[in-house]
């Protein structure tokens, strides 16, 4: 079932806004003291809003989301209620102001249940950061559910929403999507606005969609897109449409499979990839080998550039104007070493500390500025590729979900792993996941489709065709 | 010894825009603490800064009031350090591509001082300090108003070619409508480098940088110390120590503030969230033709083409409003010396008496420039004509018909002329003899007693030449 | 390459403490992962690095102001406030 077939019982009153929304909550109450996938429910919320709705589709003003019980990353500011990006520092910030994706899905009447667990400010690729201990993985919960967004991937795989916000910097939309079984969205740079989702790496965070398949992610990705005056690095080229090409005819396309991304990856999601790519053959779509030369760099550019940036932007987080202190101290510096310390997990601490090793002076040109240089050339290298292909398959992640406690610890093992994710947000591009298999522990493997810039229509479309064709296994619903 | 200083300056001027740089808080002075402030000027998590076009514009006017190129390309960093006045912990700068460069001003003396460059920045908060409590309270209604930092190179060697520069950048800005350059509000701020090296040395000593300098007096004052106290070090063997010192106006003197542990490294990188921006040169060109004529060239006009005397050009320019009037009411009569005499007797005075501006006084250039034409013209008298301007000020009405209605027209009938002039002559008969025995000062005095008997609207030359005639 | 006292010098500009214990461990992590970073730094110099698209400077936020928030919203997550203002530390 689709949102929109969600709508059309919405609008034909065959189940009310609020009773959908209580089945939702009560689904949460029950089984996510197992899941983890909220930080905080909005249970009396999510009610007044259903009721709201329901007000609304009674009077026939229904749009595509009103009554539509969605949940929100926890990095997302929603005023009133409390944004903690799981981190202690911001364990009780409530926003006095709404990001601008909220603010356009409220003028739908939209309805959110809560806002969603994740790594502590979406820095990792597990989610078992988070503040208020780690989210589990539906489908087994010995397992890890990605991340960072692995709260929002949790909770639509389980069913504890209709569809959910997340956010990808380097891969945080797609690859818990990939590890939890559901289907992800990370939007061309600058699609949706950034004005409210607390900043990791600026020049490279985005807020995405997970959903239960690839018609949904464009389906809210209707409303919350587009040119936003409160984000100067927001886009008039995003320009909504984006389920429109669902159901049309691909055979026509390109589809360019880059080797590297598939040298690194285990046997299993290869394989997996590699069928996937036969299936769009066997459609009629052109099958293309091409490379992504500089893929052997990209890791190390994405930590360097994303760290120098989150070192930034996390330095106003000082216990001053909100967020977590202990007492005054001896002087400024005390407080704020303080404050720090408490507030921040040992992963966020060191990115800071690498972010300020790419920065300081004597190292920033060898370090950041070849961070960079790296860049340019990733995009060149994309270009390329989109000079003789329509959209990239790729696998989402090199492995499947793994179980807890087996590689958070390793910093170096957890950021190599982001090695399929990574240049996508280096080159600012669409990207969507989907799963495309299932390993022989029956844990989810991801593809991803990468589109040009501002072509999500097309990469949905093709992403829309495989699971129109392939049958998904289901996880403890 | 007598060692040779050199410096070079670092100057903070707030902009005059209606909002602030990254934000769209009010620009303002003063104001209850944080009553203007928004998420975005409060560096709240997710927000993000929005560049106002006209603190660009002004940057771009500030460029070529001191004659820099201002720049198709320019882009925003941040430099990174903690304070708690400073709530993001980053202050948006510009640091590789600055909006405006190579620029000069030349000084009293006639040296030329170089600009190195012109760059947008945002200010930062103020903090309160309670000594009782111990503690500090910060106010971030200054965080986000629109700064330019300009940069000049060490090129300065004196004190006099220093102040002359602070005025005249405060002047020129002012007459760009870029900053009101009041330093006692802080809304010009003045850091200065010095180091002293020997005279005819190439070599530049190591430089000592003074802060907290809120007048042109205290900018002199603090470098005749720093001068004092960098000769005393020099002349006893010792070394100057690279810091940042602090002027007390109270004590003049200047002392080291107290010195951060670690070396300063403010990682600056591009600011992302914040795309360079790209300037036409048909854009570049159409701000500076919003430029108004410098003061520094109204000067030459002024003193070279209307012949004024230096000081009266330099009252007349100390206010930009008060030079624009001047210069409608000359485009009107070029009576140059009239009209400036006009404008710095009785306007000035009308000025001072009420506190008002020349733009709220219910005189126009063009009623200023009618007068003068009627004192030119010899219709009115010059001690009419002023007589004419206050009536104006008190009870409006029109120039001419006041001089009308008032007898301000000078007559040029002689027919009655002469039986007054004889009835002065026979009543100061005393007078009329000892000028006529050789005392010459005595023509003064009656021609005044001619002047006061024939009224207010005698034409003074014409009572002079009757007068002559009949003393002969 | 990575020694406590550069993890030392790095906390101070990162505003982090760390025990003598943690300053080890952050010193082991941080030299694993500058390890995998200095991938970089024979990357070819005569690239240019990437900067943002420009805007045209018509493009940008006209310079009108709106109504500030009321300061009880700005100050409502602070720990602690007086006259209206964050309380900070004494700073000299």
């Amino acid at each position: 079932m689709t949102l929109r077939d969600l709508r059309y019982k919405l609008d034909k009153k065959e189940i009310g806004a609020v009773e959908l929304t209580q089945e939702y909550l009560q689904k949460i109450k029950e089984r996510d003291g197992v899941i983890k996938s909220y930080i905080t429910v909005c249970q009396d919320g999510a009610i007044a809003q259903a009721k709201a709705a329901q007000t609304v589709i009674d009077a026939g003003n229904s749009k595509p989301l009103t009554g539509i019980p969605l949940s929100v990353k926890d990095n997302i500011c929603t005023e009133g209620v409390r944004t903690t990006c799981a981190s202690r520092m911001l364990e009780d910030f409530v926003p006095p102001y709404n990001a601008t994706a909220i603010e356009k899905l409220n003028a739908e009447n939209y309805v959110m249940l809560g806002k969603t667990n994740m790594d502590e400010f979406a820095m990792g690729g597990s989610s078992q950061t988070s503040y208020f201990g780690g989210p589990k993985n539906p489908y087994s919960i010995d397992r890890v559910t990605g991340g960072s967004s692995g709260g929002a991937a949790a909770a639509v795989a389980a069913g504890f929403c209709a569809a959910a916000l997340g956010s990808d910097t380097g891969g945080s939309v797609r690859q818990p999507s990939a590890f939890c079984g559901v289907t992800g969205l990370k939007p061309t740079y600058g699609a949706v606005s950034r004005w409210g989702l607390i900043a990791f790496a600026s020049s490279l965070d985005q807020i995405g969609v997970v959903a239960n398949n690839a018609f949904d992610t464009g389906y809210i990705l209707n409303t919350i897109h587009g040119y936003d005056e409160n984000d100067a690095t927001s886009s008039a080229a995003a320009k909504g449409g984006y389920t429109k090409l669902v159901g049309s005819d691909i055979s026509k396309l390109r589809i360019g499979v880059p080797k590297e991304f598939l040298d690194g990856s285990s046997d299993e999601v290869k394989a997996a990839v590699l069928k996937a790519a036969d299936f769009y053959k066997s459609l009629g779509c052109e099958i293309i080998e091409c490379s992504l030369p500089s893929l052997e760099y990209a890791v190390s550019a994405y930590y360097l550039i994303s760290s120098a940036e989150a070192a930034s932007n996390l330095s106003r987080f000082d216990g001053i104007k909100y967020g977590s202190r202990s007492g005054l101290g001896e002087d400024f510096n005390e407080l704020i070493k303080n404050s720090r310390r408490e507030g921040f997990g040992d992963e966020v601490k060191r990115r800071i500390m690498l972010g300020n090793y790419a920065l300081c002076s004597g190292y920033y040109d060898a370090y950041y500025n070849n961070a960079r240089r790296i860049r340019t050339q990733i995009r060149k290298e994309y270009a390329a590729i989109f000079e003789k292909c329509d959209v990239i398959l790729t696998p989402t992640a090199p492995t499947t979900a793994y179980k807890i406690g087996c590689q958070e610890n390793d910093p170096v093992k957890m950021y190599l792993a982001d090695i399929c994710t990574v240049t996508v947000n280096i080159a600012g591009l669409p990207a969507i996941s989907t799963t495309c298999g299932y390993d022989l522990d029956g844990m989810p493997i991801g593809m991803s489709l990468t589109g040009k810039a501002f072509d999500e229509r097309t990469i949905i479309a093709v992403c829309d065709r495989f699971e129109k064709d392939f049958e998904r296994k289901e996880c403890m619903r | 010894m007598n060692y040779q200083p050199v410096m070079g300056l670092e100057i903070h001027c707030e902009l005059l825009t209606s909002s602030k740089v990254f934000c769209t808080c009010r620009n303002e002075f003063g104001g209850g603490a944080n009553t203007r402030v928004c998420p975005r000027c409060s560096g709240m998590p997710g927000t993000l800064p929005l560049l106002n076009k006209g603190a660009v514009r002004l940057a771009a006017k500030a460029g070529f009031a001191t004659n820099c190129t201002v720049n198709n390309y320019s882009a925003f960093d941040r430099k990174n350090y903690f304070y708690p006045d400073l709530p993001k912990a980053y202050q948006i700068t510009q640091f590789d591509s600055p909006i405006c460069t190579d620029g000069y001003i030349d000084v009293t003396g006639g040296r030329r001082i170089r600009i190195n460059r012109i760059h947008i920045e945002e200010d930062a908060g103020k903090l309160v300090h309670d000594d009782y409590e111990g503690v500090s309270m910060a106010d971030y209604n200054r965080c986000g108003v629109p700064l330019i930092e300009i940069v000049t190179e060490p090129d300065f060697r004196s004190i006099e070619e220093v102040q002359d520069f602070v005025v005249q950048i405060g002047s020129r800005l002012k007459y760009a409508g870029v900053c009101d350059a009041r330093m006692e509000q802080g809304s010009l701020r003045v850091d200065v480098n010095i180091s002293l090296m020997p005279y005819g040395s190439n070599e530049f000593g190591t430089r000592a940088e003074i802060k907290n300098l809120n007048s042109v007096k205290s900018i002199g004052r603090a470098i005749a110390y720093e001068i004092q106290r960098q000769s005393e070090i020099l002349d006893k063997g010792g070394k100057v120590l690279q810091e940042t010192r602090r002027y007390n106006e109270n004590h003049d003197d200047t002392k080291a503030m107290r010195s951060k542990e670690e070396a300063h490294d403010y990682r600056y990188f591009p600011e992302p969230d914040i795309p360079p921006v790209l300037f036409t040169d048909e854009e570049i060109d159409a701000i500076r033709r919003e430029m108004p004529e410098m003061p520094h060239r109204r000067f030459e006009r002024y003193t070279e083409s209307y012949g004024l005397p230096d000081e009266d050009a330099k009252l007349i320019l100390a206010q930009k409003e008060f030079s624009d009037f001047y210069d409608e009411a000359v485009k009107i009569m070029p009576e140059y010396k009239l009209i400036s005499n006009l404008m710095l007797g009785e306007i000035s005075r009308l000025i001072n008496e009420t506190g008002r501006d020349i733009t709220e006084l219910n005189i126009s250039p063009a009623d200023v420039a009618e007068v003068a034409k009627m004192a030119a013209d010899g219709a009115v008298s010059k001690g009419s004509a002023k007589e004419i301007i206050t009536i104006l000020f008190n009870e409006g009405g029109k120039p001419e018909e006041i001089a009308r209605s008032k007898g301000f027209i000078m007559s040029n009938d002689t027919s009655g002329l002469d039986a007054v002039i004889d009835e002065v002559l026979a009543t100061n008969a005393d007078a009329v003899e000892k000028y006529k025995a050789g005392n010459d000062k005595l023509f003064g005095f009656i021609m005044g007693q001619a002047i006061k008997a024939c009224g207010k609207g005698a034409n003074p030359g014409l009572i002079k030449k009757t007068l002559s005639q009949k003393l002969k | 390459m990575f020694d406590p006292n550069r993890t030392a010098h790095l906390a101070e500009l990162s505003k982090l403490e760390f025990t003598d214990e943690e300053l080890l461990k952050m010193t082991k992590d941080m030299t694993d992962i500058i390890a995998l970073m200095d991938k970089v730094c024979d990357f070819n110099p005569e690239i240019k690095p990437y900067t943002l698209d420009s805007v045209d400077y018509d493009d940008l936020r006209g310079d009108t102001y709106k109504e500030s928030y009321p300061n009880s919203e700005i100050l409502k997550n602070a720990k602690n406030t007086k006259n209206d203002s964050f309380v900070v530390p004494k700073v000299v």
